[in-house]
């Protein structure tokens, strides 16, 4: 209870401290009446008694001091002081606090951009009720697909979990869809999803209008409101200047009337981080448009799930239970030929924490930014190291002042206070300048994840978070600078700095400068081979031959849900409108294709049907291809002849080269029969189809740049089973190769419209686009490192120069001195060039060690460079050697023209 | 500056002072700083002037109060008492401060 009372007394006193202040000045001056009485009763002369008292009291002011830190709140008491004092020292030296922003703001800057980005991708919490309890559903397909991605569930998954699982209440699901909009005259597209009825109430959120989803809304043939929507905060205030009585409104969403019936809460952007839905419609939708069947397909893996696990339950109990229960749902869902397929044999589930939300870009781009945030952290402590280095040649040029304010009954740790806050006066202009650039830099960073989607959704404007943790960074970086000087600061012996008067005299602080350059110059280095390392890799990748003609090439996904077309039908839909479109001018082919080069990977299991018996099924990467594909994507046909649109192609295939010689080894494949074996790992059935192999391809790449030509297999497309519309299951892809993006999308238009005019147009993706995306995370780290390792060398170079042209000037004296006695200039320039020699040779070795662990921890971000290249290592070092030679060069150059007399007479 | 000189024991500027008071009823900052130094026979020779924070520290915690009064010449100084709370605390201090006395006197005694 003390130290309660004592903080009560405090404020107290805070508040009444002009007229405490008065008291004490009274009770001092009563004190020494009393004093001098008495020693003037014992006979003392007048003065005598009075100096006497004073004498036995001891140093007033000290005393002052100490009580008025004692009494009242003295860090509010001295803080303006302490500011208005900063606000003199620091115009007293414009310049010096207009570098000593400018490196802040560069170097908080860069934090806070990387910050915001890391924030808004990974770190921002939900704005629902309880988000800690909320998991996300999926399942893990890693095994067999290497992008690493995991896989959404369906609607039959999701009821089979909800009725067999103990761990989970609140499921919901989630899945993002463009649609086409109409509201009266408004005729735009609209950034939707479709959700599970109970999803909002689930997430514990409330209407800002209205009322959100029920479950009532979500049942075959719509709710109360006929099919019921939700529309965003963000677009009822834009579109409809935040009018309440939108409530009930009609509007026409794919063809289909829906009502308004609420609007969802300020600053909900849905669960799907860098996605955000501006209107939201019940699972039933997907009904409405396609039919039941669709919704209900248990062969697509569609719906995004969450849940909140029970009280009690945690997340590995979840998926413990889950992974039991998981085997048996999958049998009770999954279609019986899709069931043994490597990709859900070996698919495990997972229940990933979500209070973050979830999003497919965090799979890609975690680890790069966990990187990044390294990276402008060493930023910040080359800036840091700087400004100590400045602040230090400047305190020790105040060694007097610090002297007379000690002398004067100023406490060190006050001293440091007031240090401390001259600081943060620079700090945070520094900082807010930083968070402007971080703002204006903000969409160019965006711009290189590489995904127009994220581009759109994510804010990068300052939030409250990244602003606190700015701040705090200010203040760090403040503490951080100031504590050099601080420290030797408050380590001055107050006579002695009193009487060297002369400030070159003192050597204060100089070995705490001279650890500063190799402090800064090592994790330049560090820097720079990084930087180089992934700049390397994203040159290497980009001029990597995939094995594909880039140019001219166009992708369009298709949605042929609703087409009347089925089975035969639909495969021969898909091959008419590829031959139509080859009949548009500027249309050179046009194919269709499961998996566009670079979009991803199939594996099935084949092997040779002549060694059926003896040989192994090995896996092989599989896409399902109409004529002319090959010709489309440029991939050379080396031997045979290309698949033809007819079913008499129905048991043809054609391989890649790695394929042939994987499966015939020692035999030329052409007019082999190659058998495709699926195994039902349950029965220990195996299906298997042969195919004759009409034509060898050149090897190309499917999944990245980065892996060697996997063995390829393509089979014809054709007609599935049940569930599937054609054995490349329900997403296909038009391939056209075309003189322009305008010819191509005029084909495709036009075809559409001819012969599926029921499919919404979906935008074409540019291959050489998504070839440059492909490669977005490095090109971001490498881009960004660059401008990071700039960055870090330019305030290297600062600091070499400062730490230089200091030396000279404390030793100008000297040098004048020994240039009297005949030293040459070229001694003397020898003699400053040698201290920063040996300084950088020390930064360049610990920077070396630092490179070389740095190097191997991104080392899977590399492609065909060794972390440890000795040409990247030796360069990087060269680089910034040189450069810090010529930044000292300048102040060296200064000292070699010092005129002996001149130095030696101000002395 | 100060701090090299010797510097009283933490807390046994408080108990001098708690029982200053005790024994002599309300003093004024004076008063109580004379009374100290005459009782240790002015081998303790501390500024008066540190009496003030000490003074203060104690106020804050409750255990001693003050008041302006008047002194018998006629001269307006601040009063300081005992306060209930002050008088309890000086059992408690007594009894701390002889402990480490006795720790001390044994250390002493066994180590010479």
């Amino acid at each position: 209870m003390d130290w309660l009372r004592t903080l009560l007394s405090r404020c107290k006193a805070f508040l009444i401290r002009d007229k405490l202040d008065e008291e004490l000045e009274e009770e001092f001056r009563s004190h020494l009446e009393f004093a001098t009485e008495e020693n003037r009763r014992r006979g003392m002369p007048e003065n005598e008694a009075r100096r006497a008292a004073l004498r036995a009291f001891g140093g007033i002011t000290q005393i002052r001091e100490k009580y008025r830190l004692r009494r009242g709140l003295p860090l509010l008491d001295t803080i303006p002081q302490d500011i208005r004092f900063a606000r003199r020292q620091i115009s007293r030296a414009p310049g010096f606090a207009a570098i000593a922003i400018i490196t802040l703001a560069l170097g908080i800057g860069a934090n806070t951009a990387v910050f915001t980005l890391t924030h808004a991708l990974l770190l921002r919490t939900l704005p629902v009720r309880d988000p800690g309890e909320l998991v996300r559903l999926a399942i893990d397909v890693s095994a067999v697909e290497s992008n690493g991605h995991d896989a959404p569930l369906n609607l039959p998954i999701i009821e089979a979990i909800e009725k067999q699982s103990r761990s989970f209440h609140g499921v919901f699901a989630w899945c993002v869809y463009d649609f086409p909009f109409k509201d009266g005259t408004v005729n735009s597209g609209i950034h939707g999803a479709i959700v599970s009825g109970n999803t909002f109430e689930s997430l514990g959120v409330r209407p800002a209008a209205g009322r959100l989803l029920t479950p009532a809304d979500d049942q075959p043939g719509g709710g109360p409101d006929g099919l019921a929507a939700v529309i965003s905060h963000r677009i009822w205030v834009e579109r409809y200047h935040a009018d309440p009585s939108i409530i009930g409104r009609h509007i026409t969403v794919t063809d289909h009337g829906a009502t308004i019936v609420g609007v969802a809460p300020a600053g909900f952007e849905g669960v799907i981080v860098a996605e955000h839905p501006d209107i939201y419609l019940p699972i039933e939708f997907q009904a409405v448009l396609y039919g039941q069947p669709a919704k209900r397909d248990a062969g697509r893996l569609w719906l995004e799930t969450f849940a909140r696990l029970n009280p009690g339950v945690s997340r590995a109990q979840a998926g413990a239970e889950m992974n039991t229960l998981f085997p048996s749902i999958l049998d009770a869902t999954i279609p019986p030929a899709l069931r043994h397929l490597p990709v859900i044999e070996k698919a495990r589930f997972e229940v990933k924490p979500a209070r973050t939300g979830w999003s497919q870009l965090r799979s890609q781009y975690t680890e790069p930014l966990l990187l990044l945030q390294i990276m402008v952290a060493a930023v910040l402590l080359i800036c840091c190291a700087n400004l100590s280095g400045l602040f230090l040649a400047r305190a020790s040029a105040r060694r007097q002042e610090f002297a007379i304010r000690e002398a004067l009954g100023a406490g060190r740790l006050r001293l440091m206070a007031q240090l401390f806050v001259e600081c943060l006066m620079l700090a945070l202009p520094g900082a807010l300048v930083g968070v402007w650039l971080a703002w204006m830099a903000g969409p160019w960073i965006l711009h290189m994840l590489g995904n127009a989607e994220a581009e759109q959704a994510i804010s990068m404007q300052p939030n409250l978070a990244v602003l606190s943790v700015t701040v705090a960074c200010a203040m760090l970086c403040a503490l951080l600078f100031g504590m050099a000087p601080a420290w030797t600061a408050s380590h001055t012996s107050v006579e002695a700095a009193l009487r060297n008067s002369h400030p070159r005299a003192s050597a204060g602080g100089t070995g705490l400068r001279n650890f500063f350059v190799p402090f800064q110059v090592a994790l330049s280095l560090t820097l720079i081979v990084v930087a180089s390392l992934l700049g390397t890799t994203v040159a290497r990748l980009l001029t990597e031959d995939s094995g594909y003609r880039t140019d001219n090439v166009f992708f369009v996904l298709t949605d042929f849900l609703r087409v009347p077309e089925h089975g035969e039908a639909l495969v021969t839909l898909y091959r008419r409108m590829a031959a139509r479109m080859e009949e548009f001018p500027g249309v050179d082919q046009a194919s269709v294709a499961a998996v566009p080069p670079l979009m991803g990977r199939w594996t099935d299991d084949f092997v040779a049907a002549e060694n059926a018996q003896h040989a192994q099924p090995a896996e092989a990467m599989e896409n399902i291809i109409a004529a002319h594909y090959f010709s489309a994507v440029g991939i050379p046909l080396l031997a045979g002849r290309d698949l033809q649109n007819s079913n008499s192609d129905r048991n043809s295939c054609i391989v890649s080269q790695a394929a042939a010689r994987l499966y015939f080894p020692n035999t030329s494949a052409l007019d082999k029969t190659l058998r495709n074996v699926i195994h039902n790992r349950r029965t220990g059935v195996d299906t298997i189809h042969d195919y004759q192999i009409v034509g060898i391809v050149h090897d190309t790449k499917y999944d990245s740049l980065r892996e060697s030509p996997p063995p390829i297999v393509y089979l014809p497309i054709a007609a599935g089973e049940e569930a599937v519309t054609t054995n490349a299951g329900s997403t296909l892809f038009f391939i056209i190769h075309a003189r322009s993006t305008i010819a191509a999308r005029s084909a495709y238009l036009a075809t559409m419209h001819e012969m599926a005019p029921s499919s919404p147009e979906i935008p074409a993706v540019v291959f050489s686009q998504s070839l440059r995306d492909s490669v977005a995370r490095e090109r971001l780290l490498s881009i960004m490192s660059g401008f990071f390792a700039l960055l870090g060398l330019l305030l290297s170079c600062i600091g070499i120069y400062g730490l230089v042209a200091w030396n000279v000037t404390r030793r100008t004296t000297e040098i004048g001195l020994r240039m009297a006695l005949g030293a040459t200039r070229v001694r003397v320039f020898a003699l400053v060039m040698r201290q920063i020699i040996g300084l950088l040779a020390i930064g360049v070795l610990i920077g070396g060690v630092a490179a070389f662990f740095a190097a191997r921890a991104i080392r899977g971000y590399l492609f065909e460079i060794h972390p440890g290249n000795p040409v990247v290592f030796a360069l990087s070092a060269l680089l910034l050697v040189l450069i810090g030679l010529l930044a000292a060069t300048l102040p060296a150059h200064r000292a070699v023209s010092i005129d002996p007399t001149q130095a030696l007479k101000t002395e | 500056m100060g701090d090299n000189k010797s510097d009283l024991l933490q807390g046994t500027l408080d108990l001098m002072v708690l029982k200053t008071l005790e024994s002599m009823g309300p003093l004024h900052g004076y008063g109580i700083a004379r009374r100290i130094e005459q009782v240790s026979d002015d081998t303790l020779s501390l500024n008066q002037g540190t009496i003030y924070p000490a003074l203060l520290r104690l106020q804050q915690r409750g255990w001693i109060n003050s008041e302006w009064g008047t002194s018998e010449n006629n001269r307006r100084a601040r009063y300081y008492s005992l306060s209930r709370l002050g008088k309890k605390q000086i059992d408690k201090e007594t009894e701390s401060w002889e402990r480490v006395a006795a720790t001390m006197a044994r250390f002493l005694a066994s180590s010479r």
